[in-house]
């Protein structure tokens, strides 16, 4: 029989995942989808912004935990020791580089890289795909940012002047969209897969070293090969001569679904099953253990049994989290107690960039210190053999706070970790 | 401080300030009219969009039944592609199944000719799949569904072709009031130019208020007590089509009694509550829940779709006297105030109440009184007169998709829900003033679909700033050439067609590459238009004031995405130029501090400014 199953393909349920595969388990992954890989910028975000006072990105994230966790105990970084964030983080790093897509940090050990957003402004990540680093801010180069004409996802006037009002040099240049397609109606992701063949990357090569001024680094949207990913983009900076760095734009978000291609293959190849596009409706448990989810499929109903499962359904955003007219919201699958505030009308601010966020995404599943979902009034775990990770956590509101991927990376490995037995847990 | 000179000033560019500019030009009068913001921005851009045929008011109120009925008639030629022609049904509930009100109804349209047959339940079942099979009697009248935003460009776009001044983003903020000769006169009005903040002076031999709810504010700036009654109404949008006519339940107007199918949604409303200010609406959550629930009477499942947004607009009612509560209980009927006779202050007419299916007549009744005042005789032309576009006849559901197919646009698209594409947003901006993203949502429909602004805000802004890095924007000022934009290529009347907005030579075959000048902000980052940071903010904020009382379901993943959009990708909360506002900044702010209301009470919330 499967000895854990996790519903859930975003980074969390991979993360977990392959922390089990590693620990000897037998593992299944059920999911609807591909979680918010499918739309994030593709790098990890540890802390990106203080939540109390997000005016000024976080330096030093693991350093800024400390304060953090001291302020709200409750947060999901409270769950796990700076070692084991630390180590979560390590893993990550490992298994990507894996995976053929590595991921690497500021070159000063510790410290968030400032990367250009798709309007221009500076955004904190803690770790990168290679293809960004070329961007971190606080490199000397002046940039210059390239886009198409006629592509609608990406405007490279708008990031160099936002730039510039920053204090960073950058100028913007337009190259024709026939170098990569004739046609127009093409996504980026779909672009991507173009610039796998090599004579259009030899095409936008030479385009690009018409343009580039000695000293320059060039900034294009992420749309820099798929597949052969990596080749492109080497070959474009030897046939150029310059650092090029990628800059994320809107779904679908090509960073982040090669992230997701490449984990989930390196998970499949260590035995790792990943079944997609199936959504799980509902499970049957008995005497405080969960028997078996359900899955709908055409004909009827399916089963799934395990030993164990992990709840990374990912909150609001994952689907995990349902709500009705009425002000209901609740966890979809184990109808797990949720701390949200229950009135509709306290969950928004007037403001849509409140500073502070909206209070109805800091509502989650809580957990105690082994990451089991439990009954707040008693304390005690709902059931016995089920655990919960990542987005769908409460007291954290991981997109304002920009540690997204973070707590995805980090309790992740950590739940699993505390499911097996292989940690002390930080504190209940 | 410049002054213009005018013989007649127009205040409100609503539908009915809209009317009033168009009639007055075509009458051959000098005219200006000023508006606070932009086109629309009053209860004209709120409404629920239906042309009355006056079946609605038939029993309680058959004057204004048989105004909305002889402008329906005209409204059809004059603007006929503003309108999709529906029809509408009355249709009978199970709860008003033994009401007489059905057969009053019956003979008072027979009373007043608003064509209304009974049709077989199975036939309108038919028709409407999705109507409640428990109704027992159906009526069919000629109701219609309209675009207010593109009949209001369009009378106005008229009104400009017979030379009329258009000055939107001005805000009268004084009258220019004489005693002189121990008589009153208005004799123009003292406006501020809302981008600039400039004041101009603009002096008139006639000044008509068209202000809509805040027809009694500009009415004190002259001396004149005008007590609007507003009443406030809430509409909800749901995210298809799921009627194809205007449904409207056969009995005494109520809350939710209404689905009005408009473009790719239906809207359900509305409520009516008393509010103090015009400017600053709530909307509660009783009301959604309440136009949700009666809505299910007429459609079962209704409340269950998803659910696209709210909206709130207030009805300018106007009624000589009235000492009543409820504001449904005030007529719907027009009402022109002719200052000099009722108040002694000559230069100065007041023209409200009514409804959006009457603006023509109530322009028509209130220039003629103009004319009397200022002594000549010049007969009424707009009844007769078709405004620019009227010749393509009704538009209907598709005609979007269907342009965009045939011309092959599908990669233009910066709006996928609404179907807008680059060359419109460009032709709408740069022919257009513009000041705000808003501005573009009611021109072409802009991030009015299931992703609200997800999507089509970031390439709208990046868009507009590489439009006015060409300097190709228009510029809002008194001084702005109005011949040029009355005359120019672009027609109003096209506004909403992809296919009327296709460039020659695609940028598919720019060859060349191009490269730009060093960053540095292109035009005066204090003119919101050309501030990206501003137009990106500001219309986040507007879309969330529209969605915040429906978020609930799949839309409140919609809105959990556009957060990891605009926060986790774009960074938009940590741009430059923070401290920037428009003039419709502190619009789009709006109070969530829950207010204790609930149908029948007066709402304690209400009176509350928005919160800064
Ligand atoms: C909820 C609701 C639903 C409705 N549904 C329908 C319907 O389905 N069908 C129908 O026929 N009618 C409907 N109506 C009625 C109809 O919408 C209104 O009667 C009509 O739009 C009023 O137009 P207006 O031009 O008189 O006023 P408005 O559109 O409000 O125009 C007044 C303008 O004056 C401007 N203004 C104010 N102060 C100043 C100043 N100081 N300086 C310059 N400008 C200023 C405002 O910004 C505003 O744009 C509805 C009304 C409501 C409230």
């Amino acid at each position: 029989m499967t000895q854990l199953i996790v519903i859930g393909a975003g980074l969390t349920g991979l993360m977990a995942a392959h922390t089990a595969a590693q620990a000897g388990l037998q593992v299944r992954i059920i999911a609807k989808g591909m979680g918010a890989n499918h739309w994030h910028a593709g790098t990890v975000d540890v802390l990106g912004y203080h939540p109390r006072d997000s005016r000024q990105p976080v330096r030093r994230p693991l350093e800024s935990r400390d304060v953090l966790v001291a302020e709200q105990p409750g947060h999901p970084y409270a769950r796990v020791s700076p070692e084991e964030m630390q180590a979560g983080l390590e893993a990550f790093t490992r298994l990507a580089q894996e995976a053929g897509l590595p991921h690497r940090g500021s070159d000063e050990p510790g410290r968030n890289l400032l990367l250009p957003s798709p309007v221009g402004a500076a955004r904190p990540a803690f770790l990168a795909p290679e293809a960004q680093l070329a961007g971190e801010l606080g490199r000397d180069e002046p940039m210059l940012i390239v886009g198409f004409q006629g592509l609608r996802d990406f405007y490279p006037q708008l990031v160099a002047e936002n730039l510039g009002k920053q204090g960073v040099t950058a100028r913007a240049a337009f190259l024709p969209l026939s170098l990569v397609t004739r046609e127009r109606d093409r996504n980026h992701v779909q672009l991507a897969k173009l610039l796998d063949e090599p004579e259009r990357v030899a095409g936008l090569g030479r385009a690009l070293r018409g343009l580039v001024k000695p000293g320059e680094r060039v900034g294009l949207p992420a749309i820099l090969g798929f597949q052969r990913h990596r080749e492109v983009l080497a070959s474009l900076v030897e046939q150029v001569g310059a650092p090029i760095f990628e800059i994320p734009t809107l779904p679908p978000s090509v960073p982040g679904i090669r992230l997701h291609t490449a984990l989930a293959r390196r998970l499949e190849a260590l035995g790792v099953r990943i079944e997609t596009g199936m959504e799980v409706l509902g499970f049957h448990g008995e005497d405080g253990r969960v028997l078996w989810v359900e899955t709908e499929t055409a004909a009827r109903p399916l089963k799934h049994r395990a030993e164990r499962f992990l709840l990374a359904t990912g909150g609001v955003l994952g689907g995990g989290f349902q709500s009705d007219h009425t002000g209901r919201i609740w966890e979809g699958i184990f109808h797990l107690p949720l701390t949200l505030p229950q009135e509709r009308s306290r969950w928004f601010r007037p403001r849509f960039l409140d500073p502070a966020g909206q209070p109805v995404f800091q509502g989650g599943v809580p957990v105690n210190g082994n990451f089991q979902p439990v009954d707040p009034a008693s304390g005690q775990p709902v059931f016995a053999n089920l655990w919960a990770a990542g987005n769908t956590l409460a007291h954290a509101d991981p997109i304002h706070e920009r540690s997204l991927e973070g707590v995805a990376i980090v309790t992740g490995v950590a739940a699993v970790k505390a499911m097996v037995g292989d940690r002390a847990p930080a504190n209940s | 401080m410049p002054t213009l000179e005018t013989e007649i000033l127009v205040i409100g560019g609503g539908a009915t300030g809209a009317g009033v500019a168009w009639d007055a030009a075509l009458r051959g009068f000098q005219v200006i009219l000023v508006e606070k913001r932009d086109l629309t921005h009053g209860t004209t851009g709120r409404y629920h969009g239906l042309v009355h045929s006056g079946g609605r008011y038939v029993v309680k109120d058959p004057k204004s039944a048989a105004e909305c009925i002889h402008e329906n008639r005209i409204l059809r030629r004059t603007h006929a592609h503003c309108i999709e022609d529906t029809g509408g049904f009355f249709v009978v509930t199970p709860e008003e199944a033994e009401s007489d009100y059905p057969d009053r109804f019956q003979a008072a349209c027979d009373e007043i000719g608003i064509p209304c047959t009974e049709i077989p339940v199975a036939e309108a079942l038919r028709r409407e799949p999705l109507l409640n099979p428990r109704i027992s009697r159906v009526f069919e009248v000629p109701d219609a569904s309209a675009d207010s935003f593109l009949a209001t460009h369009a009378t106005v776009q008229a009104a400009r072709m017979a030379g009329a001044r258009i000055l939107i983003y001005h805000q009268v903020e004084a009258l220019l009031v004489d005693e002189s000769n121990g008589q009153r006169r208005v004799q123009g009005a003292q406006v501020r130019d809302m981008v600039s903040g400039e004041l101009v002076t603009i002096r008139a031999d006639m000044t008509i208020n068209a202000a809509g709810a805040w027809a009694g504010q500009i009415a004190a700036l002259a001396g004149a007590e005008v007590r609007i009654i507003p009443g406030k109404g809430t509409m909800v949008a749901m995210n298809h089509r799921l009627v194809n006519t205007v449904i409207n339940r056969c009995k005494m107007p109520s809350d939710g009694d209404i689905i009005v199918p408009i473009h790719t949604i239906v809207a359900i409303g509305t409520t009516d509550e008393k509010v103090a200010d015009p400017e600053n609406l709530r909307i509660e959550p009783w009301e959604v829940q309440l136009m949700l629930e009666e809505g299910e009477k007429l459609v079962p499942g209704i409340s269950r779709a998803r659910v696209l947004r709210a909206w709130a607009g207030v009805r300018p009612l106007y009624q000589e006297n009235f000492t009543g509560q409820d504001s449904r209980d005030v007529t719907r009927s027009l009402a022109l105030l002719d200052h000099p006779s009722r108040d002694g202050i000559q230069g100065f007419l007041t023209i409200t109440g009514g409804k959006w299916t009457t603006f023509r007549m109530m322009a028509e009744k209130a220039v003629d009184r103009a004319c009397q005042h200022l002594g000549v005789e010049r007969p009424c032309r707009t009844a007769d007169t078709p405004v620019p576009g009227a010749e393509q006849g009704h538009y209907w559901l598709g005609h979007r998709l269907h342009e965009i197919e045939e011309a092959r646009l599908q990669g233009e698209l910066v709006c996928e829900c609404e179907l807008v594409t680059r060359a419109m947003l460009e032709d709408a901006a740069r022919n257009n003033p513009t000041v705000t993203l808003d501005d573009l949502r009611r021109d072409v429909r802009l991030g009015m679909g299931p992703c609200q602004g997800g999507f089509c805000t970031y390439r709208a802004v990046g868009i507009l700033h590489e439009l006015a890095a060409e300097n190709r924007t228009a510029p809002v000022t008194p001084e702005s050439p109005q011949e040029e934009i009355a005359n120019s290529p672009w027609e109003v009347a096209y506004l909403q067609s992809p296919g009327r907005h296709v460039r020659t030579g695609s940028p598919q075959e720019v060859l060349e590459s191009k490269v730009l000048g060093p960053a540095s902000p292109v035009t005066d980052p204090r003119t919101p238009v050309s501030n990206p940071n501003l137009l990106l903010r500001d219309f986040l904020q507007e879309r969330w004031k529209g969605v915040v009382p429906v978020l609930w379901g799949r839309q409140l993943k919609q809105e959990r995405l556009d957060e990891l959009i605009y926060l986790g990708v774009m960074n938009a909360d940590h741009l430059p130029d923070e401290e920037l506002a428009s003039p419709l900044t502190d619009f789009y702010l709006f109070d969530t501090t829950p207010g204790e209301t609930s149908p029948g009470t007066t709402p304690s919330g209400q009176e509350k400014e928005a919160s800064a």
